[in-house]
């Protein structure tokens, strides 16, 4: 008897299930005259006062129904599919924040956007429309105009003309970096690495990375 | 069919004439044909560094502008049967200087020596322009200071922008002198450091040469210090003209080991 379980034969299903009330009798027999096509792969679950008639009838069409049964944990589908919306919101929400600030901010360089492994040498003038990821110095003497978002992953030491929504740089306290018209204080950008942006009409340096970068 | 080696700076006053009188002298004491040119228009030095001023009849422009052949106007160096050293003319000025003309004179000498070296003139004007057109390699020379740096920095961009070869799609070569290096500043700091040189200009190193106070001798009198056989500075031109030659000679530290050598160096000429 103790190993009875091992004997038991079972089988689990999902099956759908439509659930009415019965209201006046004629209704609801023209009703499913109508629609019984609709229900023949369905468990319909009567509610209310179920007459022979009816009875009668959903058996000549060869319907499976129950009378006044509560299923367990039966949900109506659309409760469930929003369920599973705020769910999967959840999960990418979640994702998103694990993301780290640098790749979140590589993410907003997406409109036209130039990559240079390039020195910019002394006496080089470089003016770029839109995005710039920039692998290589820009060497004291050098101009580079920039109207979108500006990533440079090597020091900085000639002048630096950004206009875009941010800036990402590595400490460079020789360069001259105008952000929107305004001269940004080189000893702010002292960290490795650091975001400098535009929030509510006022710059904002932001340390990024304290540590060596390790761009590979 | 020889190279062509144009020597630059930016900068003036940095040791570009030295250094072409003696990576010329130590190439031809390798026993390679060396020709070296002074392309610095009308402010020539290059002959009286290499002892040769009382012999220019004819000069560069002379032979550009055919009044004189090139067997005529070569003048062969006193101390080595290999180096020949080409004049610029003293008269006249930069803007005599002509793409077509250097093009052929180039060809020309490439044709007779292996190395066919350019004492470019300082500054980025159209002289310096015409020195680089035509070379296939460049030597860079610069001083561990800042102005020195950002002028060579410049020439280098201009050099990637307009020379003959980057314009058929091909590469200059660049090599990177250091010259000057006073060991005990780079020691304590108040010197630029090599690494840090490099860093900026992103070239290859070609040598080292610590400041000394024999060179300004050796120009006076017009025996690069090179032939001078206790002098560092010559011994780190020598090594320079064997790596161009081809040797693999490795780089001598000399910040820091040629410390005490150096200063006995500086004591003979106090």
């Amino acid at each position: 008897m103790e190993r009875l379980g091992v004997f038991l034969q079972s089988k689990q299903y999902s099956l759908k299930v439509y659930e009415t009330t019965v209201g006046e009798e004629e209704k609801f027999l023209s009703f499913f005259e109508a629609n019984h096509i609709l229900f023949k792969d369905h468990l319909i679950i009567l509610r209310g006062e179920v007459s022979d008639r009816i009875r009668a009838y959903l058996t000549s069409k060869s319907l499976h129904f129950l009378e006044n049964v509560t299923l367990p944990e039966g949900r109506p589908r659309r409760e469930l599919a929003k369920e599973l919306a705020l769910e999967k919101t959840k999960q990418e929400v979640k994702e998103k924040m694990l993301q780290s600030e640098l790749s979140k901010l590589t993410n907003r360089l997406e409109n036209n956007l130039t990559v240079l492994d390039k020195m910019i040498r002394s006496g080089q003038e470089l003016s770029i429309e839109g995005d710039l990821l920039l692998l290589n110095r820009v060497n004291s003497g050098a101009t580079l105009s920039i109207t979108g978002n500006l990533i440079i992953t090597q020091v900085v030491e000639g002048a630096i003309r950004c206009s875009g929504q941010f800036m990402l740089l590595t400490a460079s306290p020789k360069a001259n970096i105008i952000f929107h018209g305004l001269e940004i204080n080189n000893s702010y950008l002292e960290d490795k690495l650091n975001r400098v942006e535009l929030k509510n009409n006022e710059v904002v340096i932001t340390p990024v990375l304290k540590k060596d970068i390790n761009w590979a | 069919m020889g190279i062509v080696i144009a020597v630059i700076s930016g900068k003036g006053g940095v040791g570009k004439t030295t250094a072409v009188a003696n990576v010329g002298l130590g190439i031809a004491q390798q026993g390679k044909r060396c020709i070296v040119l002074d392309f610095d228009i009308g402010q020539r030095n290059l002959d009286m560094i290499l002892g040769l001023e009382n012999r220019v009849v004819y000069d560069m422009i002379h032979v550009m502008d055919g009044d004189a052949s090139l067997q005529q106007a070569l003048i062969r160096s006193k101390v080595d049967n290999n180096l020949y050293f080409l004049a610029a003319s003293q008269s006249k000025d930069k803007s005599v200087l002509d793409s077509e003309k250097i093009e052929k004179l180039v060809r020309n000498l490439k044709k007779e020596f292996d190395f066919v070296i350019l004492d470019a003139p300082a500054g980025i004007e159209s002289g310096y322009e015409h020195t680089i057109e035509f070379a296939d390699k460049a030597i860079v020379v610069v001083n561990p200071e800042v102005s020195s740096i950002r002028d060579s920095d410049r020439a280098i961009g201009i050099l990637d922008s307009k020379s003959q070869r980057v314009k058929e799609g091909k590469e200059v070569g660049k090599y990177l002198i250091i010259n000057r290096i006073v060991p005990e500043m780079v020691r304590s700091g108040q010197m630029l450091r090599s690494e840090d040189i490099l860093d900026i200009l992103d070239i290859k190193l070609l040598g080292k040469v610590p400041e000394d106070r024999g060179v300004i001798d050796a120009s006076n009198q017009g025996k690069p210090v090179i032939l001078n056989k206790d002098s560092l500075a010559g011994a780190a031109y020598k090594r320079i003209a064997s790596r161009l030659c081809g040797e693999d000679i490795k780089m001598v530290d000399i910040e820091s080991e040629g410390g005490g050598l150096f200063k006995k160096l500086t004591g003979m000429f106090k």
